[in-house]
């Protein structure tokens, strides 16, 4: 196992070096420019004096392959430069946000397999029954509204009609109860449906029946064979959900002024923030190889058939 | 058991409900809430932007300052005059001014505020070609090589608020200033706390304190509006604004036109003058303003009409002046209503980026031209300045920018209409125009400036070069009882004073 894992993290170092050069390239050739940004943000004319003088304080005027050079010396040192927005160093920035973003992702995933697990189960064993329709309908709304439409629905009726929460919260358990459920809600409607499914093709399998002629018990089937059989594919959904989940949520994190992952992210790409662009990439990067690693570890570990290499 | 249920029940409702109770308690003192549509990193005044934000807050204090009537006044200083040849200046701080430490504010800090924000801010860059000095305890001069008679506008600027250089230990988070409020909790990009500082020299200050919450949403803010959270916000949209009317007795709106421009690019390498003029007489500003519900005035010139230097004559829209104009060109139109010529369609290409409205005005424009028999395609860029302006490759290219940064008309003409302006790109050039915009530099009397400005752009307007559409509106919404939370300012640089209050 330990080797297996060393072998996977030698494998990162090749896909860091790849997509930090690539995202550092399409950065450079895509069109806009971090000093004239900063310049205009705030729609005040710029002259091209302002503009040449803050280029080549930026270092912009300095050719791509050494800037790229220059900032993988400094990554490989644990320096990931500072912000061409505000020039607060960029790790703080990032570490702050991932903490925020890794709060809001699992509380929702948490809340999510809460919900979706039992009903998922549920809508299988009933299916065809008054409970499965309500509840497929129930997760086929959840599933089609988009984030925005949830969170202000949600501020609506309880911060303004019920009056449980107030609009304005953050750091505390209440400012993340209405981001959580504006996560949670779409993504366990998506998680019914596909537990759903895959608890049913199991159901269907040959092996059910014949338990079944032989007299086991309905429970037993259901948690100690198909669930465990349906383990596997519901895994899978939930590492690629998480891997989701932690490139941030940018709708939700606006709304609810959550400063998450997704935010930062869209601010830096709006202001040619390439240090925290660069930073993200990396992080999003170590996060979804090491979600793919855990969630293949985890396969294993639920049926030691699936070998790990 | 359902009992035990049901008590856990509550007691996490419970629990989530207090769980805010801070910032309701907070709303006993007199402190204001208000929303922030951006925030810094930072609070070190004079780099970037950051002064914007500090003079918002209440925090710093420039030299001068713009008026409601959008001209300078005297803030920290008390009077200034120049010598005959305009290259002198000398500034007199005024007597009491002390920062929120109780260190009064000297020439020396002055000079060293100044030269400092010339080093770390490259708009404040041209301040290094001067030389500042210091002549007494309260009095300093700035000598200029050549005239330079925006001076106190430059000096007007947030960026140049005052800090106590010495006592200041940490510039992005603590600055020591001398404006009515000190920083209580600063958390970069996200929500600043401000108090009362304690011994202001301006005399009393009303509020105990205020809150800046960052929130980017609209809905967010409106639902926050109404359920009392907070207290005032600008910028507001044009759907909230349709809330707000509603309850007049609520809410108090105050719209006023403010300084930034929505106008285009005529590319002349592109279009014939015909086509310009046509497209000039076509745009119908009242109606674009009228589409845009009260969030935008409709523009004269790309000035105030209020100002001395914003009396350009623009002929009114008029569409069978623009067929007549076309027709005269030799343009017929087609069966489908278009105007061609050689028999190739009159067709404009408009960009625009996804901001200030401009997406609108793009799809309106377009529809007014239709409706001429001017054909038009769109494409939006997502960042102007480095695509279509930075490559000239647009026959319409719609832009927003602010035309009267510090109550004079320079800097916007310079940047559109002098020759290598950054914007001046549609290919505008005019001998006599470019003389006068030489002498708009150097010229200290500001009627003549006035009179130069308006003849500048009128050349450009009756070539065609521009189109100025509408100015932004500063709208603002206060709760019932707060006022001055400089809502008649036609400036975005200030926020809370002295006289702010609440009721």
């Amino acid at each position: 196992m330990a080797k297996y894992i060393a072998k996977r993290l030698a494998q990162l170092a090749p896909i860091l070096f790849g997509l930090t050069f690539l995202v550092f390239a399409l950065l450079s050739l895509s069109p806009g420019d971090p000093a004239l940004k900063r310049l205009s943000l705030h729609g005040a004319g710029v002259s091209r004096e302002e503009l040449e003088l803050t280029r080549e304080r930026m270092g912009l005027n300095r050719p791509f392959l050494v800037r790229y050079g220059l900032w993988l010396r400094d990554a490989l040192r644990g320096d990931l430069g500072v912000s061409y927005r505000d020039g607060r160093p960029v790790a703080p920035k990032l570490r702050g946000a991932a903490g925020c973003t890794a709060a809001l992702a699992s509380a929702s995933l948490l809340l999510s397999l809460l919900i979706s697990v039992p009903l998922g189960i549920l809508t299988a064993v009933k299916r065809g029954s008054v409970p499965d329709a309500a509840i497929r309908c129930a997760a086929f709304v959840g599933n089609a509204m988009p984030n925005f439409l949830i969170s202000v629905l949600l501020m609506y009726l309880l911060c303004i009609r019920v009056r449980l929460f107030p609009v304005i919260a953050r750091g505390s358990l209440q400012g993340l109860t209405l981001p959580v459920l504006a996560v949670a809600i779409p993504l366990s409607s998506r998680f019914v449906r596909q537990i759903r499914a895959e608890v049913l093709e199991q159901l269907s399998c040959g092996w059910v029946t014949g338990m079944r002629s032989r007299g086991v018990r309905e429970r037993f089937i259901l948690f100690a064979n198909v669930l465990h059989n349906a383990a596997g594919p519901i895994l899978t959904i939930i590492g690629l959900s998480v891997g989701t989940l932690l490139g941030g949520s940018v709708v939700v994190e606006s709304i609810f002024r959550w400063p998450g992952l997704g935010k930062l992210a869209m601010d830096a790409i709006r202001a040619r923030d390439y240090p925290v662009i660069q930073g993200f990439v990396l992080l999003t990067a170590v996060f979804y190889v090491g979600i793919n690693l855990l969630t293949d570890i985890a396969y294993h570990l639920l049926d030691p058939r699936i070998g790990l290499d | 058991m359902n009992r035990r249920l049901r008590a856990w029940g509550a007691l996490a409702v419970l629990s989530l409900a207090f769980a805010g109770a801070p910032a309701v308690r907070a709303a006993e003192k007199k402190i204001l809430r208000a929303a922030a549509s951006f925030a810094y990193g930072s609070l070190d005044t004079h780099k970037q932007y950051y002064g914007w934000y500090t003079s918002i807050y209440g925090i710093t204090e420039s030299l001068f300052r713009m008026g409601d009537d959008a001209a300078l006044q005297p803030w920290l200083a008390e009077s200034s005059s120049v010598d005959a040849a305009g290259l002198t200046w000398t500034i007199t701080l005024k007597k009491d001014v002390r920062f929120s430490n109780g260190k009064p504010l000297t020439a020396e800090m002055a000079v060293r505020n100044l030269l400092r924000a010339a080093e770390v801010n490259a708009r404040c860059a041209q301040l290094k070609d001067f030389r500042i000095e210091t002549t007494g305890g309260r009095t300093f001069t700035i000598t200029t090589p050549k005239p330079y008679p925006t001076l106190l506008n430059d000096l007007a600027g947030t960026e140049l608020g005052m800090l106590d250089l010495d006592d200041t230990k940490d510039f992005d988070n603590a600055p020591v200033a001398t404006g009515p409020f000190v920083i209580e909790k600063f958390v970069p990009e996200g929500d600043v706390t401000v108090r009362r500082s304690p011994d202001y020299w301006g005399g009393p200050v009303a509020l105990d304190g205020a809150v800046f919450y960052y929130m980017q949403d609209d809905d967010s803010k409106l639902l926050a509006m109404q359920n009392g959270e907070l207290d005032c916000y600008n910028s507001v949209s044009t759907s909230a604004l349709e809330v707000y009317r509603r309850s007049p007795d609520r809410y108090r709106i105050v719209s006023i036109p403010g300084m930034r421009l929505q106008f285009y690019i005529l590319n002349e390498k592109r279009l014939a003058p015909a086509v310009r003029k046509a497209i000039n007489l076509t745009v119908d500003k009242k109606a674009i303003a009228a589409f845009l519900a009260g969030t935008v005035s409709p523009a004269v010139g790309p000035f105030g009409v209020d100002t001395a230097y914003g009396k350009a004559v623009i002929p009114a829209c008029d569409a069978q002046k623009a067929r007549e104009a076309l027709e005269g060109d030799g343009y017929v139109r087609n069966a489908r209503g278009i105007y061609e010529k050689d028999g190739k369609p009159l067709t404009v290409e408009i960009c625009y980026y996804a901001a200030r409205s401009l997406d609108t005005l793009a799809t309106l424009i377009a529809e007014q031209l239709k409706n001429v028999g001017i054909a038009s395609t769109l494409r939006v860029e997502e960042d102007a300045d480095s695509t279509y302006i930075a490559r000239a490759d647009f026959d319409l290219g719609l832009y927003c920018m602010i035309a009267d940064k510090a109550g004079d008309p320079y800097n916007f003409i310079k940047a559109t209409l002098r020759e290598g302006g950054y914007y001046n790109v549609g290919g505008f050039k005019n001998e006599e125009c470019q003389k006068m915009v030489e002498r708009l530099q150097y010229e200290p009397d500001a009627a003549v400036r006035a009179e130069l400005a308006n003849k500048i752009v009128q050349i450009a307007v009756d070539d065609n070069a521009f189109g100025y559409v509408g100015l932004f509106n500063k709208t603002t919404v206060l709760r019932a009882g707060v006022s001055g939370f400089a809502e008649n300012n036609p400036f975005d640089f200030y926020g809370i004073s002295a006289v702010t209050d609440k009721k």
